[in-house]
């Protein structure tokens, strides 16, 4: 079997939202759900959770980011301090706490925020190269795509649900 | 590199500073006796020959941009006049390489610190000239190289270029510098003792402006030599070098006490002991 | 949260298009106003000037600016610190706002981080600037040498450095990934060498829920991450002063005052942009007078916050046993700085009351003026703590000293507007400046509030 992508143009989230129901309801055989996707130009939770429960790894990368930032920071310090040319300055001792703690503190928001983006990045799979899925410049502007992937048996029921919620556009294309 | 090394330094190095036993070899001190002192200023002009100051000239000395690694400070105390001096008072200020100074922890790239023998000191080679070190001194006794002296200003021009000490670098500009009790010379005391296989006598060395003071107002020598003249003078006038209040400003009880050190209630322990004027009140 | 106003002008009209927000912010971007040449060739000349005072001091040595012992730090900290206070704007909208569902930041967070970084650019000049030996900055870098030297990380200083350096890389990273959405709009109506760097800077972005989902929490966790960063990033500029010994910058309140300094010269500052952009680039529709009239009452706030900490930094030191401290602020306001000193209390403390007034926020040239004069007072107060501490410290033999700037310092700063009114109009001119998605979010939000309090 041949497998294909459509993508389905819609005015509005309500459009979108009553077409991506009635799949639900459909319960087509072969349709893996995590083949489905909202491409919007902006976001909409409630919509989005039609889709099923997804999870965002983002925060898990955060944490280790913060953890990593803020105890490589303090051991670098810690250590250059104590061991690169070690000399008394204005009666303090050689590691002391307070100057550390402001580096730590600001490493591990050094190491949160970067790790953050690394794995917003790699969490959302960008860069993508948009050549290899079907697009259309409608979706950045102000129209709401649902797309889908699967057999082309599954497809020509899809195309059907699509068009009874008046899609705007429909655009097929096989996968390679 | 090693963790047994950072822990181990970590607590060495948890502990602060100063100590009575901070410095049991060599500490560096200096004791300036303000009645034997007569503002004569020739401590000043032996400094700017050891130590390779530019003179910098009528308008940039009045604008500020001074280089005198030690100043002879004037006040004029106008109930006096009736005294010899008419109310004149004389300070010779200069660094006084503070046990815990304040300039040294503000540097950001560690262009100062503090020597295992008790002296503050400044790295012209590591210094940025980011002159937070003159902004944290409480004593502003830190000078900055504003121009480039020696090429561009052409503050020694022929022949004076021979008369420089060649035992100690000419700054150039952005490079910040202060009284460094004359390092040369005490390096060099230094490496002669550590030949002769002995410690450092006092009298060994003396630093430019105690050796032409015509009055002897500057003692300088080993505070940790207990046998040494300063050492003797600081313990005469009972001042500690750990301790932020003497007694002499403690209470009223001891009146024949006249040492004491500049600032000594902002605790940067400075090394220096000024003995003050004595004073005829009952004239 | 969605502020229905009803009867009232509304922040945004809800029935905007959304084809209509692309195409009008995507108009500045191709077709903006004449003035915007004309600012940008003023921010360019003013820019040399900078840098020709510049390289004559490089050369020469600082001494040409004036300074001397005791006044070892001029306008150069001043305006560095004044540069650093105005890029606390741009956190405060795009952060602050965004957690607590502060719509009305949406039109106009954009230029506002923008502000943010391009502040902290200029800030990071004058650091090398103010610096005797420019050329040896990189000590102020833990990098591996063979001396095994590293900066003294007990320095304010060096915090300051590490802090900038996480603030605007931080700053950098919260712009560009909350841009993504609006690269791929650029990419999809670009032609030519637009297209290929719009393509390269929207990464392929599609708008698929994946994305959307992913990068909701990674913007709201960078906003989460961004709020302390930038509380303590001019907390830690503070302790410059605030950790040093001397009369009139050792007070713990300094942190919080500089805080609040920052945000209101920053805020301050969003109004004069507000207006430059409205006008220059046709965006009356989004940077509407609502928004404008909530940014004021909002730089009120923040002014009466900051007179609080003015009043009480003076009342402490008043009441306070330093003796020295005393003369300090008493030198402050009577002696030769007496006239700036007395400015800027009055344009920080009494001239934001002219914000009270609705006729005055609503019209834009009394609020341009305003603005200015507010910026102007925060600056003279950063030269306030600067200099007058110098000129009377401790230690008495240094009393006799008046400073005042050079033209080469004066040049330098003058040159500093011109680096950021520069920088300022190329990003205007190749990153949309309203955030177009956000926008049509906030439309979509409203349309809906409002139809559900017609149902209801």
């Amino acid at each position: 079997m041949t497998i294909k992508r459509i993508l389905g143009l819609f005015n509005d989230f309500e459009q979108a939202s009553a077409a991506l129901h009635e799949l639900r309801e459909a319960n087509l055989p072969h349709l893996d759900w995590n083949d489905v996707t909202i491409k919007s130009p902006i976001e909409h939770p409630d919509v989005e959770s039609v889709l099923g429960v997804r999870s965002i790894p983002v925060r898990n990368y955060t944490l280790a980011g913060a953890i990593l930032g803020g105890s490589l920071g303090f051991l670098g310090i810690a250590t250059a301090q104590g061991n690169f040319f070690s000399q008394l300055k204005g009666g303090k001792p050689i590691i002391p706490l307070p100057p550390d703690f402001v580096l730590t503190y600001e490493m591990l928001i050094l190491g949160g925020v970067y790790i953050t983006v690394l794995g917003f990045l790699i969490c959302a799979g960008l860069p993508h190269r948009s050549k290899r899925d079907l697009y259309n410049a409608a979706v950045s502007e102000d129209q709401i795509g649902v797309m889908v992937k699967s057999n082309a048996h599954c497809i020509v029921e899809v195309r059907k649900i699509l068009e009874n919620h008046q899609a705007l556009s429909i655009q097929e294309e096989v996968v390679l | 590199m090693s963790l047994d090394l950072t822990l181990k330094d970590w607590s060495t190095y948890r502990q602060t500073h100063p100590r009575p036993d901070s410095h049991p070899d060599l500490k560096w001190a200096m004791a300036i006796d303000l009645d034997a002192c007569t503002g004569c200023n020739a401590c000043v002009v032996a400094c700017y020959a050891e130590n390779n100051l530019p003179v910098v000239g009528k308008e940039k000395f009045a604008a500020g941009q001074q280089m005198h690694w030690i100043r002879v400070e004037r006040y004029w105390n106008d109930g006096d006049e009736n005294s010899p001096e008419q109310g004149a008072q004389f300070l010779p200020m200069m660094c006084q390489q503070c046990e815990a100074a304040p300039c040294e922890t503000v540097c950001p790239v560690g262009a100062t610190n503090h020597t295992p023998d008790g002296l503050n000191s400044q790295v012209y080679n590591r210094c940025i000239g980011s002159r937070y070190c003159s902004a944290n001194c409480p004593y502003k006794v830190r000078y900055f190289n504003w121009y480039n002296y020696p090429e561009q200003v052409k503050a020694w021009p022929d022949p004076l270029p021979m008369q420089l000490n060649p035992d100690l670098t000419v700054r150039t500009k952005g490079v910040m510098e202060k009284c460094t009790f004359c390092v040369q010379r005490l390096t060099d005391a230094k490496n002669t003792a550590r030949n002769e296989g002995r410690n450092v006598h006092d009298g060994d060395v003396m630093t430019a402006c105690q050796q032409a003071c015509p009055t002897g107002a500057i003692t300088f020598g080993n505070l940790s030599d207990p046998h040494s003249l300063v050492a003797q003078k600081w313990r005469l006038q009972r001042v500690e070098l750990s301790k932020d209040k003497q007694l002499k400003d403690v209470d009223g009880s001891h009146p024949g006490l006249r040492g004491y050190r500049i600032f000594e209630d902002l605790r940067p322990y400075p090394s220096v002991m000024y003995l003050e004027r004595v004073r005829d009140t009952q004239a | 949260m969605n502020s229905v106003t009803q009867g009232k002008e509304r922040d945004i009209r809800e029935d905007i298009a959304w084809a209509q927000i692309n195409r009008d912010v995507l108009a500045s971007l191709e077709q903006p106003r004449a003035t915007y040449w004309a600012l940008f060739a003023l921010a360019f000349c003013m820019f040399l000037v900078g840098v020709g005072c510049e390289w004559y001091q490089y050369n020469t040595g600082l001494g040409v600016s004036n300074m001397n012992n005791p006044d070892m730090w001029g306008l150069y900290i001043a305006t560095f610190i004044f540069w650093i206070g105005m890029s606390h704007s741009g956190t405060l909208l795009s952060a602050i706002l965004h957690i607590i569902h502060a719509d009305w930041r949406k039109p106009i967070y954009r230029f506002a981080e923008a502000m943010t970084t391009f502040s902290l650019m200029t800030a990071g000049l004058f650091v090398a600037v103010h610096l005797g030996r420019v050329w040896q900055i990189y000590y102020a870098l833990p990098y591996p040498n063979e001396r095994w030297v590293w900066p003294n990380f007990q320095s304010p200083l060096l915090w300051d450095a590490m802090a900038i350096f996480t603030y605007l890389s931080s700053s950098i990273l919260f712009l560009y990934v909350g841009a993504i959405p609006d690269f791929a709009i650029c990419r999809d109506h670009a032609t030519g060498w637009r297209k290929n760097f719009y393509t390269a800077l929207s990464l392929g972005w599609m708008g698929t829920d994946r994305q959307w989902r992913n990068f909701r929490v990674a913007y709201l966790v960078i906003a989460c991450f961004l709020i302390p960063l930038a509380v303590s990033v001019h907390s830690i500029v503070a302790s410059d002063f605030a950790m040093s010994q001397q009369p009139g910058w050792h007070i713990t309140s300094f942190p919080p005052y500089f805080v609040a300094g920052a945000l209101y010269s920053g805020c301050a500052a969003i109004i004069t942009l507000f207006i430059m952009l409205r006008h220059t680039f046709r965006f009356e529709e989004y940077m509407t007078m609502p928004i404008l009239d909530k940014t004021a009452r909002l730089t009120f706030a923040i002014a009466m916050v900051w007179t609080y900490l003015n009043l009480i930094e003076y009342a402490t030191v008043w009441y306070g046993a330093d003796e020295v401290a005393k003369e300090t602020l008493l030198q402050r306001a009577t002696g030769p700085y007496a006239v700036y000193w007395w400015s800027m209390n009055f344009l920080g403390s009494v001239v934001p009351f002219a914000l009270i007034f609705k006729k005055i926020r609503a019209n834009l040239t009394a609020m341009m003026i305003l603005s200015l004069l507010l910026n102007l007072g925060m600056w003279l107060e950063r030269w306030m703590i600067v200099t007058p501490t110098f000129s009377h410290g401790y230690y008495p033999w240094t009393w006799n000293h008046t400073f005042f700037p050079s033209l080469v310092q004066w040049g330098i700063v003058f040159g500093s507007f011109g680096w950021f009114g520069m920088l300022f109009m190329l990003f205007c001119k190749l990153v949309p400046s309203v955030s177009m998605y956000e926008v049509k979010e906030m439309v979509f939000h409203r349309k809906l509030a409002r139809i559900e309090a017609r149902e209801a």
